[in-house]
């Protein structure tokens, strides 16, 4: 395979995320609201998130479910129209590029991995036109005699035998078919892999083979994944920096490491805390208060704050703008002392 | 010593198809004390659903019980008629499904489907059962009981949903509960809501539990013994601890390795190469020996039976004290 070549320097951002947002429409029929005069009715999915992500690094975003992760992902990726911000790849921006042969010479780049791999492969097709699909959309390779062995190489570089190329999707497991994801997402030799919860149908044991093929993937080809997740222990493992999203915003950003030491937001202490123990430590758990509450009608100030133990007055009036990654007004004046601080692993 | 609520001796299901039979749980024994969580784990298709099927009676043609004994309270209950199982079912053995959302009638108020189960079981009329139902929900946590009472399942949150799932499976007091992935649809937060009520309910009322699920994390929280089963028979039983953290068959090993940990700091997981057999094409001697890291020539020829090793009952030829193999 060859190495994925770029413009861009190490160091620099490869894929930059600016102020992205979605609303959603979600008012009751013209007719209905024309007869009980009332409003249209907006859903604020994803409300300002900004994020950086270097070449070979992962950039994992965790949340609750209804946090607007997947928003975020569909919207990288170009399956959704975003209603603001904008999405770079590479220097290209996604979002608001005119030169449409750019645009499309980078969506080859960017590959999907979605949660179930019962629902995203095509179950009456072989998994060699599965697998050829992109290289043949994208027309990468033109000779059948190429195509073949390119998907054979790609079968046995995710752990499969090309000899398998003539089955059907039903005749694998969760995890081999979950492997054919990740084979088609390569097919076309993309550098960013955004994975919408790619583990979370299988099982532990069949996980840990994926996540670690994951990884050594990225070892190899220096991909960069944005991965979504609502397993802080699978993120722990995988990613360089974490976001934790919580009601269509960005609550804190940090290097994961750090994060897991010293987690600053309450919402992310609270997440940490929910994880069950696997060490039998026997630490006394506070079971996190209350849910997430409907993205149509978030609460005012900071969406956290019905939840959060340390709650003020400011923060039902102001919503706090991220500083040094963190959006709290309680962090921001230092009131944070007052809830334990989880003790480090 | 005290009589557990449910004996299950070895348990066997088959299932008849053109292609043979299949043999889905083989030889499966395990008690479960009053007051007591025994958690089975296991990868999909391991059987830890079924037994909990079999154990109350909901398994469907061509799926049969092919031997072994289920006892309730010393009382034999697999070979009833459907009659007297359906008035065990509910009343005696409770149920809460993986999926809050199917588990609940959509069509029907949350009032409706408790009072209905409350009156099933007992003869309280209709303003006694509704008192009653909404009491349980004050016990399972859903705020404004009296209000919340008569809306509809969609109405609810997932969480909440599952609180009422557990509101109904306690309704009749039951001895045992059989509890089928209960937090495996929920966020991890309301996932740790979930379990700490769970938990405090059983304490509270010494109701044993069954709790079948693949999240060793909540089995490490929750249960006081764990049951690892690997196609269709128990690899391991022993005390939480011991199997968490000294797991001792080398599936369970393998199993607790995988998981990633909040804690953990090596680069990769543990990998167990392969995955489970079929049913059609399950290995001869030991089921697991084709994926073992430590198979050697007995293992493929002779099949383990669960021994006692310390405070857990392992199935593995290396834990076999009389060395006088099979000739």
């Amino acid at each position: 395979m060859s190495a994925p070549k770029s413009s861009t320097d190490a160091n620099s951002a490869f894929v930059t995320v600016r102020d992205l947002k979605k609303t959603f429409d979600v008012s009751k029929p013209w007719l209905e609201r024309t007869i009980e005069r009332a409003p249209k009715q907006f859903l604020k999915a994803v409300d300002g998130v900004t994020f950086d992500i270097k070449k070979g690094e992962t950039f994992a975003l965790v949340g609750e479910s209804g946090s607007g992760k997947s928003t975020v992902a569909r919207m990288v990726v170009g399956l959704l129209p975003v209603t603001g911000g904008e999405v770079m790849v590479d220097g290209i921006s996604m979002t608001t590029t005119v030169d449409s042969a750019a645009r499309e010479k980078l969506r080859r780049r960017i590959q999907m991995i979605f949660q179930d791999p019962y629902a995203s492969l095509n179950p009456r097709w072989r998994v060699q036109d599965i697998i050829a699909e992109p290289i043949r959309a994208f027309n990468l390779l033109s000779s059948p005699k190429d195509i073949t062995d390119r998907v054979g190489e790609l079968l046995t570089l995710v752990g499969l035998s090309p000899l398998d190329g003539v089955k059907f999707p039903h005749q694998f497991s969760g995890g081999q078919r979950q492997r054919v994801a990740i084979a088609r997402a390569l097919a076309s030799n993309a550098e960013f892999i955004v994975c919408d919860e790619p583990t979370s149908a299988l099982d532990v044991s069949v996980q840990a083979q994926i996540l670690n093929l994951m990884r050594d993937l990225q070892d190899k080809m220096g991909l960069t994944y944005l991965f979504i997740s609502h397993n802080l222990a699978v993120v722990r493992h995988m990613a360089t920096s974490i976001g934790v999203m919580y009601l269509g915003r960005l609550t804190e950003v940090s290097q994961a490491k750090e994060m897991f030491r010293n987690p600053r937001h309450p919402y992310t202490r609270m997440l940490l805390d929910a994880v069950p123990d696997l060490g039998m430590s026997g630490r006394a758990r506070t079971p996190v208060q209350g849910e997430i509450p409907s993205p149509i009608n978030p609460p005012s100030g900071c969406t956290f704050h019905p939840r959060c133990p340390l709650v003020n007055d400011r923060c039902r009036a102001e919503a706090p703008v991220p500083i040094h990654g963190v959006a709290c007004h309680a962090v921001e004046e230092g009131r944070t002392g007052t809830m334990a601080v989880r003790k480090s692993a | 010593m005290t009589q557990p609520v449910l004996s299950v001796r070895n348990l066997k299901v088959e299932f008849v198809t053109r292609r043979g039979t299949l043999r889905a749980i083989d030889d499966v024994s395990f008690d479960i004390a009053p007051g007591e969580v025994l958690g089975v784990v296991g990868e999909s298709g391991a059987g830890k659903s079924l037994t909990g099927t079999a154990i109350i009676g909901l398994i469907d043609p061509p799926g049969r019980i092919a031997g072994g004994e289920i006892l309730l309270q010393g009382k034999r209950i697999d070979n009833l008629d459907k009659e007297s199982l359906r008035k065990i079912r509910g009343k005696r053995i409770g149920m809460i499904f993986q999926d809050p959302l199917t588990s609940l009638n959509p069509l029907f108020k949350i009032s409706e489907q408790l009072v209905e189960t409350i009156q099933t079981h007992s003869s309280m009329n209709a303003s006694q059962a509704r008192q009653r139902a909404i009491d349980l929900l004050i016990e399972v946590g859903i705020p404004a009981p009296e209000k919340r009472i008569d809306g509809y399942p969609h109405e609810f949150s997932g969480g909440m949903r599952q609180r009422v799932v557990i509101a109904l499976a306690l309704a009749a007091e039951p001895e045992l509960i059989i509890a089928d992935e209960p937090t495996t649809a929920l966020d991890v937060s309301v996932q740790a809501q979930i379990i700490t009520l769970l938990k405090k309910l059983c304490r509270e009322r010494g109701t044993a539990v069954m709790l079948v699920t693949h999240d060793m994390g909540v089995i490490a929280e929750t249960a006081d013994r764990v049951a690892v089963m690997y196609a269709g028979r128990i690899a391991e039983i022993g005390p939480v601890r011991e199997v968490v953290q000294h797991a001792r068959h080398p599936y369970a090993k393998g199993l607790m390795g995988a998981i990633p940990t909040l804690e953990a700091t090596a680069s990769r997981l543990v990998q167990i190469p392969g995955s489970m057999p079929r049913l059609t094409a399950i290995p001869r001697g030991c089921a697991f020996n084709p994926r073992c890291s430590e198979v050697f020539a007995r293992c493929h020829v002779e099949r383990p039976e669960p021994m006692t090793v310390g405070k857990s009952e392992v199935a593995c030829w290396l834990y076999d004290t009389k060395k006088e193999a099979a000739a």
